[in-house]
């Protein structure tokens, strides 16, 4: 199937500056991904250069098989009413009403004034603000303010949602409910969704898949589940990923050493799980498999698109401690002994 | 009050209303677009053509930088060519609309340059053209500073007009100095004075009202 987003090589440069540097990648019809770097990384060029409103000094960007690098600025008008952009401050013309924000774009495509109406009721529906049509943007909280601007983003049947920090400026109860709305979105109907954003707890709880975005260059491509597996040895990963992963307490790390002693031999492990390991009895099948007594110090098994996935930090103690560990490094998908503190603790 | 002073009073006072609203009328009819342009030929505008840009703003600086006064009479010539005749009421309109049309020019440069960079983005981004952004998004979301700048400008017409008497226009301001000044008729001076306060006062409250009537 061809990618419904496909980018090849591209480079931008500001003067000396290099912004992004030879990024290629592709989005398949109907996935979820998330895009994400540190301020600076170079995720707004890369955005203006999706929607089309800066062209890439290098390479091409193919949205449904057209190049828009080569499109003339005519072109690329009609190209960009295929594109939907949700923004981090919402840009809502605070001078129309819901309704008025929401036609816009539909203005703009010569959509006849009539079916106007409707499709601005069918789209308030869908994003959860029935009877909001007469008011203002002033008159709305952050969240409503987003809804409308996905709704608004969603008019004109975009091919590709693209949303720049679309949950940054949001309190976190109105973070997840636009996440879900988008997720929802995404479901009901099959839309592409692109998310920008800095902050990884976004992407986990949202995006099927992960891009990572270091000074310009495109540096992971994966699901988090192969970042979590893989992040012990990446710098970049491991700086994102610190934000949402359990870390060990400070009082356990004083005493933590590198090799169990005597009275010193509570092992503390960092495992992760996926699929159906993170749902099956685990603490059971160790004591009965090695009568080992395992406690949960942090994290615990949450929900990444459809699926669980487990990240936590446990203790193990008793006789057959080693057994249980080489049993766990078999049937988990990472475990990594962080040391062992005293048995008493 | 005499009868005659009044009809006086009156009198000026639907000549000065003339020249005022006229003169802004033509000040915001041309001004509007002026504004426009510089900003669209600006550095971060639609159309940047930054020498364009930068002369409009000279020759905008130049006509503001002379007085009025001094402008009623260098535009002499002007104002003959235009209205046929350099003298009275309707001749005035033409050097007050030369010396309003920069000056609102500049007030509705600095609301257009309020309106948001990132409403401009979202419009262009949805595939909206050059002509849409200016309507739906600067004029539409400029409108309540346009307004308060529409109101300032009447209001500075009004200075203005006081001295269009040199050119015999009439209007309050001429009525003032010949009778109240002149002849040393007091009453005429207050009457003038109080008619004033109460047409800038009117002004300034409807206004700023339609202005926050604009602004949801």
């Amino acid at each position: 199937m061809n990618p419904i987003l496909d980018i090849q090589h591209v480079t931008h440069t500001f003067g000396q500056h290099t912004a992004l540097q030879d990024i290629s990648f592709s989005v398949q019809q109907g996935e979820v991904v998330g895009l994400i770097g540190r301020s600076g990384a170079g995720k707004s060029t890369l955005l203006r250069c999706l929607c089309a409103l800066e062209r890439p000094q290098q390479g091409h960007i193919l949205l449904d098989g057209v190049d828009l690098t080569t499109q003339p600025e005519r072109q690329l008008v009609r190209i960009r009413r295929k594109i939907g952009l949700v923004f981090q401050h919402f840009n809502l013309l605070t001078s129309r009403t819901v309704a008025g924000n929401i036609a816009l774009p539909l203005q703009i495509a010569g959509c006849p004034r009539k079916e106007q109406a409707d499709r601005i009721a069918e789209l308030l529906e869908l994003v959860g603000l029935k009877g909001f049509e007469k008011k203002y943007p002033s008159q709305l909280s952050g969240g409503q303010k987003q809804r409308v601007g996905i709704a608004r983003a969603l008019a004109a049947n975009p091919t590709l949602l693209l949303c720049d920090e679309a949950t940054s400026a949001l309190d976190p109860e109105s973070t997840s409910s636009i996440l879900n709305l988008l997720a929802d979105i995404n479901k009901k109907l099959g839309l592409t969704i692109v998310l920008i954003t800095h902050e990884m707890d976004v992407v986990r709880r949202f995006a099927q898949r992960i891009l990572v975005l270091d000074h310009g260059r495109l540096v992971e491509d994966g699901t988090l589940l192969d970042f979590l597996r893989d992040g012990q040895n990446n710098r970049t990963l491991q700086t994102l990923l610190a934000d949402i992963r359990p870390s060990l307490p400070a009082f356990l790390t004083e005493t933590l050493a590198s090799a169990p002693q005597q009275g010193h031999n509570k092992a503390i492990i960092r495992l992760v799980l996926s699929g159906d390991n993170a749902s099956e009895p685990l603490f059971s099948a160790l004591h009965e498999q090695f009568n080992v007594r395992t406690a949960l110090l942090q994290g615990g098994v949450t929900t990444v698109g459809e699926h669980l996935s487990g990240d936590m930090i446990l203790s193990l103690e008793g006789e057959k401690t080693e057994q249980a560990l080489s049993h766990l490094k078999t049937a988990a998908q990472n475990m990594e002994v962080l040391g062992y503190v005293p048995s008493h603790s | 009050m005499s009868p005659l002073i009044l009809k006086l009073i009156l009198h000026s006072t639907w000549q000065t209303l003339e020249m005022v609203v006229a003169s802004t009328a033509l000040s915001v009819i041309l001004g509007l677009p002026l504004a426009l342009f510089m900003i669209a030929t600006g550095p971060q505008g639609l159309y940047r053509l930054p020498f364009a840009a930068r002369l409009m703003g000279m020759v905008v600086d130049a006509v503001r930088a002379v007085p009025f006064i001094i402008l009623l009479v260098l535009l002499i010539p002007v104002t003959r060519f235009i209205a046929g005749t350099s003298l009275g009421t309707e001749a005035a309109i033409v050097p007050l609309s030369i010396a309003g049309i920069p000056y609102f020019a500049r007030i509705a440069e600095m609301a257009l340059r309020e309106v948001d960079s990132g409403l401009v983005d979202a419009v262009r981004a949805m595939g909206g053209t050059r002509m849409t952004i200016i309507r739906s998004v600067l004029i539409a979301e400029a409108l309540p500073g346009l307004v308060t700048g529409v109101t300032v400008t009447l209001i500075t017409m009004v200075g203005a007009s006081a001295m269009a008497g040199v050119i015999g226009a009439g209007g309050l301001g001429d009525l003032a100095i010949r009778y109240g000044y002149q002849r040393f008729n007091t009453t005429v001076m207050f009457g003038v004075v109080v008619v004033l306060i109460i047409m800038v006062s009117l002004m300034q409250v409807i206004g700023n009202s339609l202005a926050r009537w604009l602004k949801h």
